[in-house]
């Protein structure tokens, strides 16, 4: 569906974007993930047409759209700040695209009221001022006015990143409903990794403008493929040192003392009796209760090992506690 | 009675002494000369007269200034908002090459204005100025009489009247949402619509404001009609001057005051109205900075690119002309002869070495620092007072405070004339009028509203918590004030004195009713140099002059826009 071959941005000197190549499926929830700075908005501009790419190819339907003007385009675009026309009311605003393509006035209305509909928004709301409107509702009307121009693709730029907290949830919720409801190809920009596992059909992870990884959210968290897409996504012991020295000691796969060895934290079991498991001696030195669960600080050598254990009514804790601690070597990473 | 003991105990001596020489200040020059202004014009001889009525309808030419001011009002709204919108679109919205440029010349305003600008257009397009003499030559048919009456007022207001696009146009512009714009052009907009269907409603609050402000100033012309307006365009301030200089005819001047004080006063209230009811500004929370628009069409673009630089020159052309020919002889001016030989420093030394070339100086600065300083102290005590009391007395406070706001500078004028030409009991007998101390009184008054508000302001941002602590290690309240208000506030204490100063240095359109003949100040003097019979060296010192104020006006507002943009 689209397809960047070789694509590569520059501002001025500066390289945000190096030689990068990826295909996105029709249908896709395609999320692309980083810190801020790693070239992953800029990525997302070139796709709507806002940035001119130095070298490369961008394709969607096998048709090169490299040069064509966004509005050619037909890509939709949800941005940051869902930027909504402040003059205009709700329905002028889903209206807006429409009018600009010259549709008759009972055809605009009718597609407004339609795309309504399937977002949600309801007659009285329609004729709104946008300032008066909660930021889920906001968030509506900035996806319906990008859907009822029917884009092949859609585009969210961080829709998410200046909610609070709750309402965040709830609307990656509705969000991720709508997209499965439209069957739109989407691709998602976001900084929350979170908001990524949660969505997203298939991540791309990037660094510093380079792609780290591609893979399903399964394959980004649980087979990571380097050192950064490992500590960027979820929590993870890093083990140094003596530390692999023991486990070394005995375990029979060996880990290279001089490289950190990576561990994720719900893989550090206190209780267990499966073979494949080695058992390290390690003493409670900090806690933190979060209510479902409380994550544990070990020390074990000169290493602090973190895990995590739900709080299901089994005993707790205490600091300065010796406690045996259970790790498979297979969990283990090294890059 | 103990009850009453007890409250006077809590008040402070010091308080009674503030609060009445405030309340003195306030009756005495902001309310008293205003209100017997009204009485002096409708009562005569204790009984309510309309014989003002009957002398303006019968004067044909005071009729004709009060329908002049209106035709030049309305005029500068068209003329001025597309000149405005323009040149703030070219510097802001569309990529334009050379914008900073442009930008320094289209600001050149905010340094360059009042009876400064006014002598300095005089001298480059008038019948014996330097455009006419060398266009004339070029150009047999050239009519070199054109710069006078309705056209040359308007040509000048409209140059000289886009600070306000320039400040706030600007600001509103850069505070736009570039991702509706984005949007717009994703959907398919062209660049025409989204300026017409995005970008300008956004402005429109600003744009009305901007409306209300030119058209005030329109009606309340001064400098412009009595330079270059000659007899057949003269408008109401001209006119309420002439009025004024006659005892007969005082009170034709002081009912044309009141009419341009009710418009004022009228249209501000829309104003304040209009501005309260509408949401115009972004719901973004997170804007993205704006990004200036290419224009897509070439040809388009070439004529954008030209006009822009026309109107670049039109409006340094006379600043540049009045710099050059600061630094030739008089020979060259009166001949507009710029050889290379004529050049010289010669008008630089004659400030020093001319009789009374540089009083006007001594007497502008010297007026404009006192009453800046003066200005300052009673914001500084007033703002205090609206501080602390949150309730009516503060609400009333700061109204009686900001009375000049709401009135032309001409009724203010007017209202000290006529009030205190004979001694009164509220200024202990004495006589202001013919004393200096009555333009002295009016600077006063002119600067109070600006210095308020901005004082006003900074009290406002002052962390509460600060005085709090300082009380609760057992300062008093004038030693919290003293050590800790004080030092906060200061910074921004000498950015209203430098602004009022700097405000009130050329000041001409309320020197020209108020000042000594002893002691001219420079508005005045650079207003006499315009006159076709004054002697070239006047015309020399004039320009001198000019400079200086543009330097001293430039370095003011460098410090206080400087200040605050290393801040931010």
């Amino acid at each position: 569906m689209i397809k960047f071959e070789n694509v590569v941005i520059k501002y001025d000197e500066f390289v945000a974007i190096n030689d990068f190549n990826l295909e996105i499926k029709e249908g896709e929830f395609f999320t692309l993930l980083g810190p801020s700075g790693c070239g992953k908005t800029t990525l997302l501009r070139s796709i709507v047409g806002f940035i001119d790419i130095f070298s490369g190819r961008i394709k969607v339907n096998d048709e090169d759209v490299t040069h064509l003007p966004t509005e050619k385009r037909n890509i939709g675009i949800v941005f940051q700040s869902y930027a909504l026309f402040p003059t205009m009311n709700v329905f002028e605003n889903i209206a807006f695209g429409l009018k600009v393509n010259k549709l008759s006035k009972e055809e605009v209305k009718k597609e407004v009221y339609e795309i309504a509909r399937k977002v949600d928004l309801n007659e009285t709301q329609l004729f709104r001022n946008v300032s008066e409107l909660s930021g889920g509702q906001q968030q509506r009307v900035a996806i319906a006015r990008a859907l009822v121009l029917k884009p092949k693709i859609l585009c969210l730029d961080e829709p998410l990143s200046n909610l609070d907290a709750k309402l965040r949830g709830q609307l990656r919720q509705e969000l991720k409903k709508l997209q499965r409801d439209f069957g739109i190809t989407t691709i998602y920009v976001t900084h929350d990794q979170e908001e990524a596992l949660t969505l997203s059909d298939r991540i791309a992870v990037f660094n510093k403008g380079n792609l780290e990884q591609i893979g399903t959210p399964h394959e980004i968290y649980n087979k990571s493929q380097s050192e950064f897409v490992c500590d960027f996504i979820g929590d993870i012991n890093k083990i140094t040192g003596s530390a692999i020295d023991t486990i070394n000691s005995l375990s029979e796969v060996k880990f290279d003392r001089n490289k950190t060895a990576f561990l994720r934290t719900e893989r550090v079991l206190t209780v267990c009796d499966d073979k494949k498991y080695i058992k390290l001696k390690a003493e409670i030195i900090d806690f933190e209760y979060n209510g479902i669960f409380t994550r544990y600080y070990y020390q074990m050598n000169d290493n602090i090992i973190m895990n995590i254990e739900k709080n299901d009514g089994s005993d707790y804790s205490s600091i300065g506690e010796k406690i045996d601690l259970y790790i498979n070597p297979a969990d283990i990473k090294q890059f | 009675m103990e009850k009453i003991k007890e409250y006077l105990k809590h008040i402070k001596i010091s308080s009674i002494i503030i609060y009445t020489l405030l309340s003195w200040f306030i009756i005495a020059f902001l309310v008293y000369p205003n209100i017997n202004l009204i009485l002096k014009t409708f009562i005569k001889d204790g009984q309510v007269s309309l014989r003002a009525f009957e002398k303006l309808f019968s004067s044909k030419r005071a009729m004709m200034s009060l329908r002049n001011s209106f035709v030049l009002a309305f005029s500068m709204i068209i003329t001025v908002n597309i000149v405005g919108t323009f040149i703030v679109l070219v510097t802001e919205y569309f990529e334009i090459k050379g914008a900073k440029i442009l930008k320094i010349g289209f600001m050149s305003t905010l340094v360059y204005a009042g009876i400064v600008l006014v002598a300095g257009y005089q001298f480059l397009y008038s019948s014996n100025g330097f455009l006419a003499k060398v266009l004339s030559d070029l150009i047999p048919s050239y009519n070199v009489d054109w710069f006078v009456g309705y056209k040359a007022v308007l040509f000048i207001m409209t140059f000289a009247c886009t600070s306000n696009h320039m400040i706030f146009l600007s600001n509103a512009i850069r505070n736009i949402d570039h991702g509706t714009i984005e949007a717009a052009k994703n959907m398919g907009a062209s660049q025409f619509l989204i300026l017409k269907k995005v970008v300008l409603p956004v402005l429109k609050p600003t744009f009305f404001s901007i409306t209300v402000l030119t058209f005030l100033t329109g009606l309340s012309a001064l400098s412009a009609p009595i330079v270059v307006g000659g007899k057949s365009f003269q408008t109401i301030n001209p006119m309420i001057l002439q009025f004024s200089k006659s005892p007969v005819s005082r009170d034709i001047g002081a009912l044309m005051a009141i009419i341009l004080g009710i418009a004022t006063l009228l249209l501000l209230i829309i104003m304040n109205r209009v501005e309260k009811g509408g949401n115009y500004i972004s719901i973004s929370k997170v804007k993205t900075r704006i990004i200036k628009q290419k224009i897509n069409s070439r040809l388009v673009n070439i004529i954008i690119h030209l006009v822009a630089y026309l109107l670049f020159i039109i409006y340094i052309a006379p600043m540049l002309l009045v710099i050059v020919f600061s630094f030739t002889n008089t020979i060259a001016i009166n001949t507009v002869d710029l050889s290379f030989s004529n050049f010289s420093l010669s008008n630089y030394m004659l400030l020093f070495t001319r009789r009374g070339a540089f009083e006007p100086y001594l007497v502008s600065i010297v007026y404009s620092m006192s009453a800046a300083v003066i200005v300052a102290i009673i914001c500084l005590v007033a703002s205090n007072i609206i501080h602390k009391k949150e309730g009516k007395v503060g609400t009333i406070l700061e109204f009686l405070l900001l009375i000049p706001w709401l009135l032309p500078a001409t009724l203010i004028a007017m209202g000290l004339i006529m009030t205190y030409d004979l001694p009164k009991t509220i200024l202990f007998n004495k006589n202001l009028v013919g004393s200096p101390l009555l333009m002295l009184s009016a600077y006063v008054i002119v600067t109070l509203p600006f210095s308020l508000r901005m004082l006003k302001a900074a009290y406002f941002g002052l962390d509460n918590a600060l005085v709090d602590a300082s009380k609760s290690m057992g300062a008093s309240g004038f030693y919290t004030f003293r050590r800790v208000i004080l030092p906060i506030l200061l910074p921004t204490v000498l950015a209203v004195i430098v602004l009022s100063f700097n405000k009130l240095l050329p000041n001409y359109d309320l020197s020209v009713f108020l000042y000594h003949p002893a002691y001219k100040p420079l508005g005045i003097v650079i207003k006499t140099a315009t006159e076709q019979e004054s002697p070239g060296d006047s015309k020399a010192i004039m320009f001198v002059y000019s400079v200086i104020l543009m330097i001293i006006s430039t370095i003011a507002i460098y410090f206080f826009y400087g200040r605050n943009t290393k801040r931010k």
